[in-house]
């Protein structure tokens, strides 16, 4: 800890004081407003010593040691403040173009959170597993979808794990109906795919966690489009991806013999390209339920029911068993949605 | 009759240049700057240079060229899956270059149709929704085209394979479906994109010979691609030269055979088995008159070998040339071993001395 010695308080030299009287901008940047003063300040005001910055301790010429130099200069708390001010004011003007959009959003989570939980458990564990066999033609596959969710209601998790269920089906759903069709758009135009390739690289990078943020102050934390919004924009990306990488990869070849017999746009995207890119759009697929599985138990943060509820329980309260018994869930829940996706997907390949 | 002497396609004047400013570069060429000229100066790639050819009506045309001569560029202008730079295409005299998105799609779905050197094939279709294309992209149903379908699968040797998926059959037999696909569609014109180069040697013998046996039913105006000169000479009606997207010679294979004017087809020519592809009357002297001690008779169409096998190599023979059973000409066995050698035989002496 070295505070006071290069954070001069106010009657104190500044680093930067040289910059701005070199400049002849002294008087433009006047006398301390008593703004903000951070806890360095407040130390080096109470020590007494000699102040003497040696050339080791040159502070980057940041906003806050600009700040201490001209008083003009904002901190950069004020920039974060700024930021903040500035979404709560085009908040209202945002809510009312988002709320009605996103309001299917939640209409559908209530929906199937409450089928997921009104059916009972011996109509929902066969109808999830006729389902599977659906899917993937495999009993296999079929034992260990019964078997994993019989082993989470016998311990009692069985609505925690409906919960989540309900959630992934649903952003899951609405992120294909979404990210295909963007994912066209990106495989039929470059400059479509040049604009939409940093967005998806931050959805992709951002940490979930910040999604989070911005969508609390948006919506009320009892809506559940909140943490629906998060998710579907965190799982979304793979599957626009491998649509555009999908459309973009099938044989030219082929694409120009479906021109040479004719097909119009609309035939060659139904009949040609779609069935060709379907691998890697299922390959989207699973990511993206993968994805939302992730940010599923993250969402609980805001109120999002399910497995997640019990992790931060586990967090909170330091229970270490209910923690690791979600945990476990999760990985068992993550399991049979990996293989029956991919099953899935096998099956379209062996064609 | 002047109906069937008209050409199915004409080319007039075609250009096509790639690269950023076609037109200016177009303006270049036309004022005689060369292929390497134009792409050293202006990045632009002089693609096809002024082509005119006549397809005849119901006959092979085939365009040979080895790769980088712009002969696939040449085919995909007829379909238009490729814009000009400048020029026409005349199919049954109307510009297609004239056409609407609405009639080249009826062109490319009635009137033409096209197999490809890589098959493309359908691979989530089956081999007879494969067949079944052009019907089925003009709107009509699985039960409505699978006779048709059926028919010509069955036609090109596939009985009985309708229900396989491509990557089930071989290369060979995946072609077939790529016939049976243009055939099917009952269209006039039959594009052929090298179909037979990415097959092993047999097989594509056997599917030279299918090819030539469909054309004997059905004298459908086929224009077919190939780098391989005997394929070209088997198949081809008028034979067109391409070498580096202009035409180097074109017209009736014998006589290119026995008249190159360039010494970039003597090239070609020097490495064929000359016997097996010159006929009788391409080396015949004409003439009503009977010969003296004539061996036998010949037909004006049979090839060199098939007579040098018949004369047991006795170059003394005499041969009466026939047509319809009627003389048309006299060949001295003498006349047809000189003809074995390549016209370039003055060339190839002064060639041995500069070696030397």
């Amino acid at each position: 800890m070295n505070e006071g010695r290069n954070s001069p308080g106010k009657n104190m030299m500044a680093t930067y004081d040289f910059l701005f009287d070199s400049l002849g901008l002294r008087g433009w940047c006047g006398e301390d407003a008593g703004g903000l003063s951070s806890m360095a300040d407040l130390l080096g005001q109470t020590s007494d010593k000699e102040v003497s910055v040696s050339a080791w301790d040159t502070p980057f010429p940041s906003l806050d040691a600009l700040h201490d130099a001209c008083y003009a200069i904002p901190q950069s708390r004020e920039l974060t403040l700024g930021l903040e001010r500035g979404f709560l004011e085009i908040k209202d003007g945002l809510k009312i173009v988002v709320d009605p959009i996103t309001q299917p959003l939640s209409w559908a989570l209530n929906n199937a959170l409450w089928v997921m939980q009104v059916v009972p458990w011996w109509i929902m564990i066969p109808a999830l597993m006729l389902i599977v066999w659906f899917v993937g033609r495999s009993f296999k596959l079929v034992g260990l979808v019964a078997a994993v969710f019989s082993f989470l209601a016998f311990v009692d998790y069985y609505d925690y794990t409906m919960q989540t269920l309900a959630i992934i089906f649903v952003c899951a759903i609405i992120c294909v109906l979404l990210g295909v069709p963007i994912g066209i758009a990106m495989s039929r135009s470059d400059r479509v795919q040049r604009v939409m390739i940093p967005i998806l690289d931050m959805l992709q990078t951002l940490p979930p966690f910040v999604y989070l943020i911005p969508l609390i102050f948006l919506f009320s934390v009892t809506e559940p489009k909140l943490y629906g919004i998060a998710i579907i924009l965190y799982a979304i990306v793979p599957v626009v991806r491998l649509t555009d990488l999908g459309i973009r990869l099938v044989d030219k070849e082929v694409i120009e013999a479906a021109d040479a017999f004719g097909m119009t746009t609309r035939q060659k995207l139904l009949r040609v390209e779609i069935p060709l890119a379907l691998p890697n759009i299922m390959a989207g697929v699973n990511q993206t339920i993968m994805m939302s599985l992730a940010m599923v138990v993250i969402a609980s943060l805001v109120s999002a029911p399910g497995l997640g509820v019990l992790v931060l329980r586990g967090i909170r309260n330091l229970e270490l068993g209910v923690g690791l018994l979600s945990g476990l869930g999760i990985v068992l829940l993550a399991i049979i949605l990996d293989r029956v996706t991919k099953a899935a997907l096998a099956r379209i390949n062996a064609q | 009759m002047t109906e069937q002497n008209t050409p199915k396609i004409s080319v007039r004047g075609l250009y096509k240049i790639f690269g950023q400013d076609p037109q200016t570069a177009l303006a270049r060429v036309k004022d005689g700057m060369t292929k390497a000229e134009l792409l050293s100066e202006t990045n632009h790639v002089l693609g096809l240079n002024d082509i005119n050819v006549d397809m005849p009506r119901g006959k092979t045309t085939v365009i040979m060229g080895l790769s980088g001569s712009g002969k696939s560029t040449l085919i995909r202008h007829l379909n238009r899956l490729i814009e000009p730079t400048a020029g026409e295409v005349l199919v049954e005299g109307e510009n297609i270059l004239a056409y609407s998105e609405k009639q080249l799609r009826d062109l490319r779905q009635h009137r033409m149709s096209m197999v490809f050197q890589k098959f493309a094939l359908l691979p989530h279709r089956s081999v007879l929704e494969n067949a079944g294309l052009a019907p089925s992209v003009d709107g009509k149903s699985k039960r409505q085209y699978e006779a048709e379908a059926t028919k010509w699968l069955d036609r090109v040797g596939l009985e009985g394979q309708g229900n396989q998926y491509p990557a089930q059959l071989s290369g060979g037999m995946q072609q077939r479906v790529g016939i049976a696909r243009a055939l099917t569609s009952n269209s006039n014109i039959m594009l052929m994109d090298e179909a037979f180069s990415a097959l092993d040697p047999l097989i594509r013998t056997d599917m030279q010979n299918l090819l030539i046996d469909l054309q004997g039913e059905l004298q459908k105006t086929v224009v077919f691609i190939t780098h391989d000169l005997d394929e070209a000479l088997k198949l081809a009606d008028h034979l067109v030269i391409l070498k580096e997207g202009f035409v180097v010679q074109q017209g009736e294979p014998q006589q290119i055979l026995m008249n190159p004017n360039d010494p970039y087809i003597e090239d070609f020519v020097a490495d064929i088995n000359r016997a097996r592809v010159l006929r009788v009357r391409s080396v015949m002297e004409k003439t009503d008159v009977a010969p003296i001690e004539a061996a036998g008779d010949v037909d004006h169409d049979a090839t060199l070998e098939s007579l040098i096998a018949a004369s047991g190599g006795d170059t003394t023979l005499r041969y009466r040339v026939t047509r319809n059973g009627a003389q048309v000409g006299v060949l001295h066995m003498r006349t047809l071993v000189r003809a074995l050698v390549p016209t370039g035989g003055a060339e190839g002496v002064a060639l041995a001395q500069t070696d030397a």
